[in-house]
């Protein structure tokens, strides 16, 4: 797996015409590695009718609510989303 | 509704005019007949699905899992650590059409926790049955992670700015289940007593 | 593009509204539906991911409109109807 508890990542900011399960309001989001969870296929793959969808690992990352919303977040409220591995990165030290 | 609205409303359905319930319930029997002639599905069979999950789901479950991690400390570590492992304890699983694995969040002093899926309607329905109609509600769905404390407050709880929320969105395979905050004055209280004290809204955060 | 069932921070949907002592289900056929869903999945005609894609692919015209189990009922029949299942609906 590419991630441990506590890294920081940065949520994917493409938006397919899939199924696909960054909601919105996550893209291009950073957060924090919460939890590492098994791996599981990825659901992309899997509702499009793959035979053989990627196993990928999951991971609750956690974003802080300022993060998110830029403008009007509620105070001291943490976000979490389990996401897959290939809807993350690294985020940039400088970010 | 008009009669010249009702004729639009039904425009896209082939079926005579009804109720919605009545033109579903026709398109429903027309499915599932159609699937039997085929050799597909079984009418019998649905039923038996729908009884056997009826049975086994139901927010008793969560009942009981709370009150046991209530008056076990250590079951409530494994509930915490491995949610999966605790419920099997308890003869209980997520049993599912897919792969899907339990998450308990504990409510403390230090923050309460509220569960959505933004994206569908996911919900430990294999354990609580099926999820309330607000849960699903767009109204709901959307609200909730933008100001999660104000739709707190609709539902009666009201959390004090230096207390954190934390948001748990079910965009994958994981499902959530609260872990209320113990009543207080309930140290002699048995466990049949504790799961009275466990409402299924409280096992999604809307409730205490 | 994000389709109609990522309202995360949307607005206009209006109050969330409750119902007392609400049932688990509001009709026979919106049970019926929901183990018939979980029964076709059970016997692997298709897998939760794809009947999450269909029921996000109904008609954005149409998609706010239906009711919870409503999509569901569409989300079925897309998928066996474009599996060959069964055929299309037609008027009766």
């Amino acid at each position: 797996m590419r991630f441990a508890v506590g890294d920081a990542v940065r949520t994917s900011g493409r938006d397919p015409d899939h199924h696909y399960r960054v909601p919105r309001y996550l893209r291009g989001k950073r957060g924090r590695i919460e939890a590492v969870h098994a791996a599981f296929p990825l659901a992309d793959a899997r509702a499009a009718g793959d035979p053989s969808p990627p196993v990928e690992t999951l991971y609750t990352v956690a974003f802080a609510g300022g993060e998110v919303w830029a403008e009007g977040a509620e105070p001291n409220t943490v976000y979490h989303a389990e996401l897959w591995e290939s809807y993350l990165v690294p985020a940039d030290a400088a970010s | 509704m008009s009669d010249h609205e009702h004729d639009h409303m039904e425009h896209d359905h082939p079926h005579d005019h009804g109720s919605p319930a009545v033109v579903m319930t026709a398109r429903v029997n027309a499915l599932i007949g159609a699937l039997e002639s085929r050799g597909i599905v079984q009418d019998a069979e649905v039923t038996a699905v729908l009884e056997r999950f009826l049975a086994a789901a139901g927010p008793s479950n969560g009942a009981r899992i709370v009150a046991r991690a209530w008056a076990d400390p250590a079951y409530r570590g494994l509930l915490l650590d491995d949610a999966n492992a605790a419920i099997a304890q308890l003869g209980l699983d997520m049993s599912h059409w897919a792969p899907v694995s339990l998450r308990v969040v504990e409510n403390t002093q230090r923050a309460h926790n509220i569960v959505v899926c933004t994206l569908c309607s996911c919900y430990p329905i294999a354990l609580l049955g099926p999820a309330p109609q607000w849960y699903k509600s767009e109204a709901y769905r959307s609200r909730v992670v933008r100001e999660p404390r104000a739709v707190l407050h609709e539902f009666g709880i009201t959390v004090p700015d230096d207390r954190e929320v934390r948001v748990w969105d079910s965009t994958a395979e994981l499902r959530y289940l609260v872990l209320p905050q113990r009543p207080p004055h309930s140290d002699d209280w048995d466990e049949a007593r504790l799961m009275q004290a466990v409402t299924r809204d409280a096992l999604i955060g809307v409730a205490l | 593009m994000s389709r109609l069932n990522d309202v995360g921070g949307l607005t206009g949907f209006g109050p969330i509204e409750r119902e007392p002592d609400e049932p688990l289900f509001h009709s026979e056929w919106e049970a019926r539906v929901f183990a018939l869903n979980r029964l076709l999945m059970a016997k692997g005609l298709y897998n939760l991911d794809e009947f999450r894609d269909a029921v996000e692919r109904i008609d954005p015209a149409r998609y706010y409109g239906l009711s919870y189990y409503e999509r569901w009922f569409e989300g079925v029949r897309t998928l066996l109807t474009e599996r060959g299942l069964v055929p299309p609906e037609t008027a009766a």
